[in-house]
């Protein structure tokens, strides 16, 4: 398929990143984004939040500051009471409100379930666009927020997840990687993903690729939610995490005995999860200190760049 | 052995449907059905966890599987070592000749074979057939009083042989409620094959 393009694209449908972006002038550029989804928790005004700080992530993930928004709504408007979808656009516009992003317009179908998410458009400097590419071999790479929501959500479904776990594993969906974002925005970083449904590895693939580099995972380093790992050893893993899985076998390898729960969380689909963010070696560990700092306490150093053998992800 | 029919569901679907059908009864084997790998994966994680032994298997478009392990008796001493006996348990076959036990009165007889039969599930995983010939095939019939017991030591994967020579000798081959109906054949090789052979 051949996509239509200008001088000015930066980032289009040709590399598959987390957004496009296409200069303005020299001091300027707009991401842009767009994501929805069906409910993933049963609060409509959790899930508009969560929504909205999945859709808003893409733009902190290319370096940028999300500026405005339009609403994506498909509402059962014969089967589902209006103050439902009242509720899910008050989670989306508080989570707006929260990254200081204005909501100027929408639309809305009606349609059998209930859908909802936000096209984002933000602002970058031309030479400041984060990709999934630029790895450079010494690199450290850095995740904002700990794995394993897909698992506990499974496990939500399942009815076996405590009150308190449920309402934590909400809370981490619907936190914003804005502070992430600031807080790499002070340090020289050389590429940056957010983590969501294809998993840690999945994505960490996708920088892989192309890049004639290799990685190395500290799986023991890597944050995981504890009761995810429980649920993972009771086969409570969303099929996705076992699509991820194969989809990237050919690329990865994992070390001789690893707890086979640990290896489920880097495949476990997430939604609204973390940035992953490669950076020199020599600065991971100030920034996952200042990340520490601002409040982001999971915030960990979870691998590095080496050169070859190319393209592929070492856990161990 | 009980089959839990997990197709056309969405995790976590199959392995709340597995877990719903181990707290209903206990069960010392299962065969899952279910129509994907991921599913299949998860399945076998959870009886890993119940403390099954479990064993995969491809069936036409289904996956199957396969978990064993031995009885309720022997789970709740899991916490410790388990005794030698229970890691390797002897194959004891009990071969139930009459419906009555010893001679005498045949009232008090009744009484302490239907005892009998109801205790017998404290021999544990050692008690690996159990054989009924003669007039003892009148307990495997509808009105036996221990026909729900020896169904739910069929249901937690006990082998009952019934003697089919003996059900028609009675005439009551329709009325057999429990066990295999077997032949002299299967008989001896159970005797050749067991650790131990307690007659009544």
């Amino acid at each position: 398929m051949v996509f239509p393009t200008d001088g000015n694209v930066l980032v289009g449908l040709d590399r598959a990143d987390d957004a496009g972006v296409y200069k303005v002038s020299d001091e300027l550029a707009l991401i842009q984004t767009v994501d929805f989804f069906t409910p993933i928790v049963d609060d409509p005004y959790w899930f508009g939040q969560i929504a909205a700080a999945n859709a808003l992530s893409d733009v902190y993930a290319m370096g940028g500051i999300p500026k405005t928004a339009m609403n994506l709504v498909a509402f059962p408007v014969k089967d589902m009471d209006l103050s439902v979808l009242r509720a899910v656009i008050q989670g989306g516009i508080d989570k707006l409100a929260e990254a200081e992003t204005v909501l100027i317009g929408g639309h809305s179908i009606e349609d059998k379930e209930l859908k909802y998410g936000l096209s984002v458009t933000g602002f970058v400097h031309p030479a400041r666009v984060l990709t999934k590419q630029n790895l450079q071999p010494g690199d450290g790479l850095v995740l904002t927020k700990p794995l394993g929501t897909g698992i506990v959500n499974t496990a939500i479904k399942a009815g076996m997840a405590s009150a308190d776990l449920t309402e934590s594993v909400t809370r981490l969906m619907a936190a914003l990687n804005r502070i992430a974002a600031e807080t790499m925005a002070r340090f020289d970083v050389h590429a940056c993903t957010d983590v969501t449904g294809f998993g840690l590895l999945g994505h960490l693939a996708e920088m892989v690729s192309g890049s004639g580099r290799s990685v190395r995972v500290f799986a023991e380093r890597i944050p995981v939610i504890e009761d995810a790992l429980t649920f993972a050893a009771m086969g409570l893993i969303p099929a996705g995490a076992y699509k991820n899985r194969e989809f990237r076998a050919g690329m990865i390898e994992v070390g001789d005995g690893m707890a086979r729960e640990r290896q489920d969380m880097l495949f476990d689909p997430q939604t609204s999860g973390g940035l992953l963010i490669c950076m020199p070696g020599a600065q991971a560990e100030d920034l996952v200190a200042a990340l520490k700092d601002a409040g982001l306490g999971d915030a960990a150093k979870v691998g590095e760049i080496v050169d070859g053998p190319a393209e592929k992800i070492r856990v161990a | 052995m009980k089959e839990i029919d997990a197709r056309g569901l969405a995790c976590p679907a199959p392995v709340l449907q597995t877990k719903a059908a181990l707290q209903e009864e206990e069960l010392s084997s299962l065969r899952v059905v279910l129509d994907n790998a991921a599913s299949q994966e998860n399945v076998q994680r959870f009886l890993d966890s119940q403390g099954y032994e479990t064993l995969l298997q491809a069936e036409g478009a289904d996956f199957w599987v396969i978990g064993t392990r031995g009885n309720a008796r022997q789970r709740q001493e899991a916490g410790g070592p388990a005794p030698e006996a229970a890691l390797q348990p002897g194959k004891i076959m009990v071969m139930c000749a009459t419906d009555r036990m010893g001679f005498g009165d045949d009232e008090l007889g009744k009484k302490l074979m239907i005892n009998f039969l109801r205790t017998l599930k404290e021999m544990g995983p050692e008690l690996w057939r159990l054989v009924f010939v003669n007039n003892g095939v009148k307990l495997t019939i509808d009105g036996s009083e221990v026909l729900e017991d020896l169904q739910a030591f069929e249901k937690e994967g006990l082998t009952i042989l019934v003697c089919g020579t003996c059900l028609d000798h009675f005439d009551l081959l329709v009325r057999k409620q429990v066990g295999v109906t077997t032949n002299m054949l299967d008989i001896v090789t159970a005797m050749q094959l067991a650790d131990k052979v307690i007659s009544i």
